[in-house]
């Protein structure tokens, strides 16, 4: 199966609302009478189907953009407009309580076929005005030095949000190590990041990285079970913030 | 942080999203613009307005990007350039009431309507509240930001752009593909002009603009649609909510991006730029069926549209010339009128541009 295939499956999800819109294309195809109309929502699209699928043209743009985002093409498709105006234009030729009737269907229609994006798992509710974590808010307030960088290592479900609200925390790693990509060369951290996220805490190993990797605090999850102690590696209890410890390197200067 | 400080950085976001595009937008308001007439008018002047703004500021950020110019200079410079515009484009659209006796901003004129028509624009007005608010509500936890708000908040806080590392801080240099699309840059002019934390603007102020903005342009789009039967548009538009709404059958479409990553270049690329290209196909479609000519704001506005492509991703310059290309000559087969295809390439201008320096500095 080509590489296009399986990008526009990914892009269709169930399918069903693509299955709607190429309906959508053949009834505009038989009923519509308006040229421009005809035009942009249903040559355009057929077009650059066309375009999306032929084998030449897409290993050439993937060339060019990279493989991972060539269904974009897929956004010059006009799903939702076309699904839309087609609603529109067959509730107008209904009369009566048919017309009611085909609405509220079309409604629950796209409600059954489509996926309700606020049900999405990666929505949540804002815990603040800046909708990152409070948790990380609180932690960079207490970590940061006026008018200096400093360098810290969070645990992993925590690197995606700390420099989108401070840039003045440096950090070993960052979402790179999710990614598993080798972003910038920051592999040299993966023994540390091995080392926050093991179940059980080695101390004397995550100090010694820690220090290697010139972090002056680290910050763990309170519950975190660790074998040894931190402070024989010169790193004390600096604060405890929303369920996370937080560790100073006592011979950092900052 | 006091009340009045509140007030003031509110005021000022709002006078950046809303004031400066809307005079800016004065520049369209032409004696051949219909567009402009009547209860578009507000709505055609902030849209087309943000878009001569982004324009600029493509080309002033890549600029200093390129000359290793510091944010706060982008920044000054573009504010001083965009209040310019405003100006001028106030200016324009005054000396066009005068001439054409036009009165005030015509807002929404409603009184035509059905009852059961204004049902509709309520309900409308309703689902797209219920966006805003949810915007603001929600959070949606993208991995993408780690890189585009950090950008944002390094070039406020560092008065860099491109030179840190955003994942980790570290020193690096301009990465080209990012560089030619500074829009995560515009979320920090922002954030430094209005002192709203970057972070704040990028996932609470920025949707705000932007989904009001691309309902806007598929209203521009139903009055393109339904010329002369404009009752049918708040249908249409409450049909886009619910498909938007619901459009989240998987991770890619430009449904998701719109509402849970609007931040990022790519969804404004997505949900704006594109739609407003349909929409100016619909317009430039419209005059070659009425043999009429499309004037220079026409030409100048999709220019820009293609531009602001460029700003939000390296990938809208492709797509971008892709769907005015195919647009372009379907449209000239069917009217047999080929000599349009000599303009819309000349709007392609800013995008091939966009395209050889990636190419060739990549």
């Amino acid at each position: 199966m080509s590489r296009s295939v399986m990008m526009f499956q990914d892009y269709m999800g169930t399918g069903l609302i693509m299955a709607w819109f190429l309906l959508s294309l053949v009834y505009l195809f038989l009923r519509e009478n308006k040229k421009q109309t005809r035009i942009l929502f249903i040559y355009v699209p057929v077009v650059i189907l066309l375009l999306f699928f032929n084998p030449v043209f897409a290993q050439k743009l993937s060339e060019y953009l990279g493989d991972e985002i060539y269904y974009r093409i897929l956004w010059l498709v006009p799903v939702t407009p076309v699904l839309a105006y087609t609603i529109v234009h067959i509730c107008v030729s209904l009369k009566g309580k048919f017309r009611m009737f085909f609405v509220l269907g079309a409604v629950c229609v796209i409600g059954l076929s489509g996926s309700y994006i606020y049900a999405d798992r990666f929505f949540g509710k804002a815990e603040n005005l800046y909708h990152i974590p409070e948790s990380v808010v609180e932690i960079c307030n207490a970590i940061e030095s006026p008018g200096r960088e400093i360098q810290a290592v969070f645990p992993l479900n925590m690197v995606q949000y700390v420099r989108q609200y401070s840039s003045s925390v440096r950090m070993p790693y960052g979402r790179e190590m999710l990614m598993n990509a080798d972003w910038n060369g920051w592999r040299d951290a993966e023994e540390l990041c091995e080392a926050m996220e093991a179940d059980v805490i080695d101390a004397s190993e995550l100090g010694q990285l820690a220090r290697m990797t010139y972090c002056t605090y680290i910050i763990l999850p309170q519950n975190k079970k660790i074998v040894g102690n931190l402070s024989s590696e010169n790193y004390v209890k600096y604060a405890e913030i929303q369920g996370y410890c937080i560790y100073k390197d006592t011979l950092s200067n900052h | 942080m006091g009340d009045m400080a509140m007030v003031t950085q509110l005021g000022k976001l709002i006078l950046l999203m809303l004031v400066l595009p809307i005079l800016t937008g004065g520049f369209f308001c032409t004696r051949k613009n219909e567009m402009t007439r009547g209860n578009d008018r507000l709505i055609y002047m902030w849209v087309s307005g943000q878009f001569v703004l982004w324009t600029a500021f493509w080309i002033i950020c890549v600029y200093g990007i390129f000359q290793e110019w510091f944010f706060l200079d982008v920044a000054y410079t573009f504010e001083m350039v965009s209040v310019t515009l405003a100006i001028m484009g106030g200016i324009c659209d005054l000396c066009g009431q005068v001439r054409d006796k036009r009165k005030g901003l015509h807002l929404f004129q409603f009184s035509k309507e059905k009852k059961s028509h204004w049902i509709f624009w309520i309900l409308f007005a309703g689902i797209l509240l219920f966006q805003l608010i949810q915007a603001v509500r929600m959070t949606y936890a993208d991995g993408d930001d780690a890189y585009y708000v950090a950008v944002s908040t390094i070039a406020v806080n560092s008065d860099t752009m491109y030179h840190k590392l955003p994942y980790t801080g570290g020193t690096t240099s301009v990465d080209i593909r990012h560089g030619l699309a500074p829009f995560p840059i515009w979320i920090a002019y922002l954030s430094a002009i209005s002192g709203i934390r970057a972070v704040s603007v990028a996932h609470v102020a920025a949707p705000l603009m932007l989904i009001p903005m691309t309902y806007m342009i598929f209203y521009l789009l139903g009055k393109k649609l339904f010329a002369g039967k404009e009752q049918r548009i708040p249908l249409f538009l409450i049909f886009t909510e619910l498909l938007v709404l619901f459009g989240d059958y998987s991770f890619y479409t430009v449904e998701n991006f719109m509402i849970a990553r609007n931040r990022q270049g790519k969804a404004a690329l997505g949900s704006i730029v594109i739609p407003m290209l349909f929409m100016l196909m619909s317009v430039l479609m419209s005059k070659l069926e009425e043999r009429k000519k499309c004037g220079l704001a026409f030409w100048g506005l999709l220019t820009c549209v293609m531009a602001s492509g460029c700003l939000c991703s390296v990938m809208g310059a492709v797509l971008c010339c892709m769907l005015v290309g195919v647009a372009g000559v379907c449209a000239a087969v069917a009217y047999r009128r080929w000599l349009v295809l000599i303009p819309l390439v000349l709007c392609c201008v800013p995008c091939g541009i966009c395209a050889a320096l990636y190419m060739f500095k990549a």
